[in-house]
Order: C-alpha cells, then sequence, then structure tokens
C-alpha cells in the first residue's frame, strides 16, 4: 500500500499538531489511477481541514466531479501556520490529500469562498503551491484558477487573480466548463481562447474580460465587457431538487472536524426575505427536495459514513412546507436504528411541541434562536417577521421540555438602528429569563443560561443594505458597551465580534478591483488566517491600506446613492435591483414585506420559473 | 454479557491519529457494525470501551486491541472483523476478536522495530554512533511525569536495540510497556538525538505486546 504523502511530509508530520489534517487516507476518499483520468482538479478550501471537510458544497462537488471517470478532484486545506511554516522552510509545496501531488499538477485549482477574510488564505495557499498568484500571470492551458462560493457574488476584490468564477450553484457550470477545458485542450487552444469561450457558458465570469473606468471620487463610471463577454452574468441554479446530484457518501475525516455527522440538504433558498441577509436573496427561488428522497438519502449517508447523526440542512428548516410529516418519516427511520436527527437554523415562530418531540436527543445542548434585533420596530426594519410574544412562547415550550440554556443571536450596527434599540437587546434577554421563572414545568433546581451574542452587521451585496454605510468601529464599540452596560443579570452571559474584523469584512464585501492591490500586498506581507483572532493583524491591514493610498471606509463607512454603479451590478441572481430598492425604503419606514407563502412581492425570481413561485399558496389563516 | 477483545491494525495515515480520533473511529464502527455493545448505565449512557495499551501517535501498530462488553451472549464475535472494517479506513483494520484470556494488567513489556536516519549521515555511520553511545555510564533524559520533570537513564534500553547486520539503522527493541513502569520508544530516541546533537528522523512499529514472562499478550 502507497503512502499517499511524500517522504519530505512525513517528516515533519510529528512536528505539527493534529497530523492527522495532513495525510489523506480517510474512510470514503477517492484513489484514482493519475495516468488514467484526463482532468485533474484541485478542490480548495482556503481554510483549515476541520472548517473545510465540514463544508456541505464541497462535499457534493467532490463526490460529484469524481462520479466521472475521467476526472479526479482531490481535496486541499489551509495548513495551520505551524506547517505552513515547515512546509516554506523544507520547500514543500502544497499538496493535495489523494494523491500528495503538489497543485501545480492540476487542471484546476477551484477555491470556494465562503467568506471574505479567507481571501489571504486563497493568495497564499498559490503561493505555498508556487503557483504565480496574478491570472496574467498564468499563461498555459492548465493551473486554471477558478472560485465558487457565496462570495462570488462580488468577485471583483480577487478579479485579478482568479481566472474564472462561478456565479450561483455548481452542479451543471463547473462541469460544463471543465468539458470545454478538455475539448480546448485537445484543439491545442491557448488559456486566451479557453477564457473566451468560457465566458459564453451561464453562470460564468472572466474577470480579465471586462474593463472598468472610474470616477474621480473613485466610484465606478463604467463596467464594460470586451470580446463577446455578456454584459450581465445570470446565476446558475438547480430547479429540479429530487434530481440534482447528490452524494450518497462523504469521506469520513480521521479526526474531529467541526460538523463530524451526515447531512442531508432538504431545501435552498429561503421563503423570509430578512433584509440583512444575503443567503436569503441569492438563493431565491426556494426549491424543496422531496421527503421520499430526503429519507433515501438519509440513509444511504448513514450507511456508507457509519454515522449515527444526521443534520438537516437549510437556511430555515422549519420553512419546510411539510416539516411535521418530514419529521414523522424521518423519526420513524431513525429510531429504528439508533440514529440521531438535528435540525439547525429554526426560526423562533418554528419551534413548536410537534418539532420539539421530534428532535428530542439523549442530551439535551443548548437552544438557538436569532431574533437578531432587539426591537420590534428594528425587527420590523430588517423583516425579520419575529415578535417578543413568539420568542418568549418558544422559550416557554423549550424551558418545559427541559431546555436550560438558550442563545440568543442579534446583530448590532442594523441600519436605522437607535441606543434604544441597542437596550432592546438587553430587555429581551431580560425577558426569556424572567420566562423561565415563570415557567411551571421548567427543570427543578436548575438555574437559566441565556447567552446573548452579538456580531456586527456588516452590509452584503445583493440585499437591500447594498446602498448602507456600515458603522464605524467606534460606533461598534460604543453600541457594544452601552449593551454590556444595559445587562444587568449574571443570568446573561454577553458575546461580542470584534468590531474590527467586521470593518475588513466590510470592505472587501463591496470592494471593487482596485482592491486587488491590497490584497496583492497582504499576501505578500504573508497575511493568513484573518478569520482566526490568532493571525488577525488590524494594524498591519491599515498598514497595507496605507501603502496603497487606499482608504478602507470609501468601501466599508459610505452610504451609496441608489443610481451609483456598483461593483457587482453586472451579476443577476433573478432578485430585481428595483425591488432592493423598494425594500430598503420599507426598511426605512419600518414596514415589513409578507413572505414568499404567504403573498409574492415580484423579486424577480420567478424568472426561474419554478420553487415556491409556482407553489399552490395555500389561503394561510393569520 | 461477555467481554470481547477486538484486534486490529492502526497504520500508513492512521499512525497520525490521536487516541480520542481512534476511539471515535472505533466507536462508529461498533455501532454501525451493529455490535450488541454495553453501555454504561450511568447519568451519561456511553458504550464501555477500553484500550489495554493505548498507542502513542506516530507509531505503526501491527497488533492492538480494544475491549468492549456485548450483552447479546449468542452474538457470533467471527464476524466483527467484517461489520467493522466497512467502516473503517485502510489505516485501521480489525483482523480478529477473541475472548479476553488475560487481564490487561499483564502487559509488561512491548516489542518494537525502527528505522532511524539522520539528513547527511549515512546511516551505517548512524548505526555506530548510536553503539557508541552504549558505552556510557548512562544516557539520560528529563521526562514529564505528573510529580514534575524527572531524569531516566535511558542506557539499557539504548543496549538493548538488536541492530540488523545490514547497512541500514534498523532494529528491534523490547521496552517495558503497561500500567506499573511505561517506557516510550520516542523518548529513547529523543534521548539519541541530545546525546549525538542530530535531528533524527523515525520510523516506528510496535509488533506485540508481551506478559512479565514473554508470553504473547493474549
Amino acid at each position: 500500500m502507497i503512502h499517499l504523502y511524500s517522504k519530505e511530509v512525513e517528516k515533519i508530520l510529528l512536528k505539527v499538531q493534529k497530523p492527522g489534517r495532513y495525510t489523506g487516507g480517510e474512510l470514503n476518499s477517492i484513489i484514482k489511477d493519475k495516468d488514467k483520468v484526463d482532468v485533474r482538479f484541485a478542490f480548495c478550501f482556503p481554510d483549515t481541514y476541520e472548517i473545510g471537510m465540514s463544508h456541505l458544497g464541497m462535499k457534493i462537488l467532490y463526490s460529484q466531479f469524481n462520479s466521472y471517470d475521467h476526472i479526479w478532484c482531490e481535496r486541499v486545506f489551509a495548513p495551520w501556520t505551524d506547517m505552513e511554516g515547515l512546509m516554506r522552510e523544507k520547500n514543500i509545496p502544497l499538496y493535495a490529500l489523494e494523491s500528495g501531488d503538489p497543485l501545480t499538477e492540476f487542471d484546476f485549482i477551484g477555491f470556494t469562498l465562503q467568506y471574505e477574510l479567507s481571501y489571504t488564505n486563497v493568495l497564499n495557499m498559490l503561493s505555498l503551491a508556487g503557483i504565480p498568484l496574478l491570472s496574467k500571470d498564468r499563461k498555459e492551458l492548465n493551473n486554471i484558477v477558478v472560485a465558487g462560493g457565496t462570495c462570488t457574488s462580488n468577485p471583483e476584490p480577487l478579479a485579478d487573480f482568479i481566472d474564472i468564477f462561478f456565479i450561483g450553484e455548481g452542479e451543471e457550470v463547473d462541469l460544463e466548463v471543465i468539458e470545454l477545458y478538455r475539448k480546448c485542450r485537445n484543439e491545442n487552444k491557448s488559456k486566451d481562447e479557453f477564457l473566451k469561450l468560457a465566458a459564453q457558458i451561464k453562470g460564468v465570469y472572466v474577470p480579465s474580460l471586462y474593463k472598468v473606468d472610474y470616477n474621480e471620487d473613485g466610484t465606478i463610471k463604467s463596467f464594460a465587457p470586451t470580446n463577446g463577454a455578456p454584459e450581465t452574468v445570470e446565476k446558475r441554479i438547480i430547479m429540479d431538487m429530487d434530481n440534482v446530484y447528490y452524494p450518497y457518501t462523504f469521506v469520513v475525516p480521521l479526526v474531529e472536524i467541526v460538523h463530524d455527522r451526515a447531512v442531508s440538504e432538504i431545501f435552498r433558498g429561503c421563503i423570509r426575505g430578512c433584509r440583512f441577509c444575503q443567503a436569503g436573496f441569492l438563493n431565491r427561488p426556494v426549491r424543496e427536495k422531496s421527503k421520499k428522497t430526503i429519507l433515501e438519502q438519509c440513509k444511504k449517508l448513514c450507511e456508507s459514513t457509519g454515522y449515527d447523526e444526521v443534520s438537516l440542512s437549510s437556511l430555515s428548516s422549519s420553512d419546510y412546507a411539510d416539516i411535521v410529516g418530514l419529521l414523522t418519516c424521518l423519526t420513524e427511520w431513525s429510531d429504528d436504528c439508533g440514529v440521531s436527527l438535528s435540525l439547525p437554523s429554526l426560526r423562533v415562530d418554528g419551534f413548536t411541541d410537534d418539532i420539539m418531540s421530534k428532535i428530542k436527543t439523549v442530551r439535551k445542548s443548548g437552544l438557538t434562536f436569532a431574533p437578531e434585533a432587539g426591537t420590534q420596530r428594528l425587527r420590523d426594519a430588517i423583516n425579520k417577521n419575529v415578535r417578543e410574544d413568539e420568542l418568549l412562547k418558544t422559550c416557554h415550550v423549550a424551558f418545559s421540555g427541559g431546555w436550560t440554556n438558550v442563545k440568543l443571536y442579534f446583530m448590532i450596527g442594523l441600519p436605522t438602528e437607535t441606543l434604544e434599540d441597542v437596550e432592546g437587546i438587553a430587555k429581551l434577554g431580560q425577558a426569556v429569563v424572567n420566562e423561565y421563572y415563570r415557567c411551571e414545568y421548567r427543570t427543578k433546581g436548575k438555574g437559566v443560561n441565556v447567552t446573548v451574542s452579538a456580531s456586527s452587521f456588516v452590509p452584503k451585496p445583493h440585499t437591500p443594505f447594498q446602498w448602507e454605510a456600515q458603522d464605524t468601529i467606534e460606533t461598534i464599540l460604543n453600541k457594544q458597551k452601552h449593551l454590556k452596560e444595559s445587562i444587568t443579570t449574571k443570568k446573561i452571559t454577553f458575546n461580542y465580534h470584534a468590531a474590527n474584523t467586521s470593518f475588513l469584512e466590510g470592505v472587501f464585501a463591496r470592494g471593487d478591483r482596485k482592491l486587488c492591490k491590497v490584497l496583492l500586498k497582504a499576501a505578500e506581507k504573508g497575511f493568513h488566517f484573518d478569520g482566526w483572532n490568532d493571525c488577525f493583524d488590524f494594524d498591519a491591514w491599515m498598514q497595507v491600506f496605507e501603502e496603497c493610498g487606499i482608504d478602507p471606509a470609501f468601501y466599508a463607512s459610505r452610504k451609496r446613492s441608489f443610481d451609483e454603479i456598483l461593483p457587482w451590478d453586472f451579476i443577476s441572481y433573478g432578485v430585481s435591483k428595483e425591488f432592493l430598492k423598494a425594500e430598503c425604503e420599507r426598511a426605512y419606514q419600518s414596514v415589513t414585506t409578507p413572505n414568499c407563502r404567504e403573498k409574492c412581492s415580484n423579486c424577480g425570481a420567478a424568472c426561474y420559473k419554478g420553487g415556491v413561485c409556482v407553489e399552490k399558496r395555500q389561503n394561510m389563516v393569520h | 454479557m461477555k467481554n470481547v477483545r477486538i484486534w486490529f491494525t492502526k497504520e500508513y495515515e492512521c499512525k497520525y491519529i490521536s487516541h480520542l480520533d481512534l476511539n471515535r473511529c472505533m466507536l462508529r464502527a461498533v455501532r454501525r457494525g451493529g455490535l450488541p455493545i454495553w453501555y454504561t448505565e450511568g447519568f451519561n449512557p456511553h458504550p464501555f470501551v477500553t484500550f489495554p495499551l493505548p498507542i502513542s501517535l506516530g507509531i505503526d501498530a501491527k497488533r492492538e486491541c480494544m475491549d468492549i462488553r456485548i450483552v447479546d451472549d449468542t452474538y457470533d464475535i467471527t464476524q466483527i472483523p467484517s461489520a467493522m472494517n466497512k467502516y473503517l479506513p485502510r489505516g485501521i483494520q480489525v483482523f480478529d476478536a477473541t475472548y479476553p484470556q488475560l487481564d490487561p494488567k499483564y502487559i509488561c513489556f512491548a516489542k518494537y522495530s525502527a528505522q532511524l536516519s539522520a539528513d547527511g549521515v549515512e546511516d551505517k555511520t548512524l548505526k555506530e554512533k548510536i553503539l557508541d553511545l552504549t558505552k556510557l555510564d548512562s544516557v539520560i533524559i528529563q521526562k514529564k511525569s505528573k510529580a514534575g520533570m524527572k531524569d531516566i537513564d535511558v542506557l539499557p534500553y539504548i543496549k538493548a536495540m538488536d541492530f540488523k547486520f545490514d547497512n541500514t539503522c534498523s532494529f528491534e527493541v523490547i521496552l517495558p510497556a503497561g500500567n506499573t513502569k511505561n517506557v516510550a520508544l520516542p523518548l529513547v530516541i529523543k534521548a539519541i538525538e541530545n546525546n549525538l546533537s542530530l535531528e533524527l528522523n523515525y520510523s516506528i512499529t510496535k509488533l506485540d505486546m508481551f506478559t512479565e514472562e514473554m508470553k504473547q499478550f493474549l
């Protein structure tokens, strides 16, 4: 039996923490004969093994690509700093886990972009592999660097580095591009010719084919395609969730990862339309999998992996049209074979007795709800559509059911927020504590612990708040302080996010191409793992911005006018800009918008002619 | 209710996983393999599993064992290897399941084979240098123990190294192992490193476990 990693790697493995992250060889990992495959695809996750291996998108595409005999898709993760240090010292290039081969041997190097602060990891991984960072410096038709994932909704800050961005869902477009590559290579076409042809595929964005001009104030003057590339890049979307590829097996990690369990995706999209939520707008319309498909997939996954826990994945699980029916048929199977079900992303108004009784697990860990804002006015402004009495009722149900830990997620820095709204967070936390002691059937002899977590709001592209100014670091710090002082009980644990991390996230979330030089400089300075407190150095970042002559506040803290050309305007997710503007106006007036099942608000996503847009609407009684 | 000893290997990439991860891996295979395992009856019921002599990270193992308790006395334990291997990575493979003949406390020795190398030093030379150490009065290394740092003389263990008659720096060695006295081979190698001022690469394979009378642990 061969060792997957090289002798050089073996020499350093015992000198690093958790070496099991760097060896491959897990159950169900796919080994092929490299001489018998036609296309080699390195699927790179720009974070640690534990984070990347928990990511469903990677599992889906890994299995799907490998279901073709001529493609070998392998996994690559960002080595932690100790491993990176030794790899650089011993000149070991970044390698893929299945073959142990360096990334330079791959046709495609694909990144999934889930988080803006992982951009430096993308560049650092290329650099560790000895691959030129800039797209223009990679001239041959190999080592094509592609990227997909949520953050491609504004790909511009990475425009100089990535050859091809995939917009929307990857199951179809990725394979179309791989096929085009094979054809171009057979016909001895150049990389440039390949890119021009690729740009014609729906859902593909080739940044080098677009020309951007700027006004004197730094805003965009024009954004124009060249070489026949489309003016608008349309997202790709899978409409038939029952027949789209879904893996029947996962790679089972040898070391513990963040989410070490089987996952079944029950639907994509979200009916709610919370105005801050990017995923809710990017993934419209809601498309559900049938109960039969979900059950089938859960069974197969547990059988092939040995997992005894299944998590149902979606943006808001309790919004699955027939959630009780689904849980009933799943629990019939899971009770039978000792599998436990977990249901993340539960809405406050979705946690009913019915659901609770179905997901009872042996150990009662905490329940998590996300009211997002402290007062009704602000919850209406962000269209969260959750009322305080609903939250308290839900907590009552949970407390009666034996739970004593409740986590509440909030955001501070939301548009139109005042200090009163911030105080409202503390008051709501207190109200939950009081509800516990009012609850007759609470666990006797035990106190309650309410965790209040406040993250800082970052305006994201393609949402109604895409024009908003993000709160400055000072404002956030003040609000955090104010909130901390408003909490008077020890039953509430208060957590909050570092304000300067959110600031940097905001800069890259709504950045343009001018930020490429900032990222390049950051990469040259060896920045990595900016999403991790151990590595994030805010002052060093500000230094880089200064050296590049770029003011980060231009991107984060500036309110845009509705008629400004935004860097991501050329991408269409099916939701019209008019709708986003109207939603923004409604936010200012604290007027809510009904969810997709109650009433269609004509966002534009009906253009995909499927999902919830064509669902028969029941006359729901409210 | 019966105790069952499950015998397995831990090799290749799987030598790099910790005891905790090994435990998780094995438990998953036990549960999904449908073994009628006994759960503890405390506040948090969990499968009852013990490892008679856990192996350290980084060492290949040819004959490891894990003890479980099964509740169904009619269960045919010969099906255990195939039932579990389906859910195990290639580096961890169950090859036998037996009823334990000896209590884990009787484990006294473990036998290893090892190969050493150092960048820039010929294996043959390295071997000679190590053999030279046996002429010393003692080879001391500090070991962290519960009571703080402790000096240990590893000279007897270096003397016990049975080198192969070839040009490699490979040997077999039997070291104390178990509850009462345990000497880790990497510690002995560390002592050699310190004495020779060399950085050593090693690959170690744990071959077997023995009782005080040097009978195979069964």
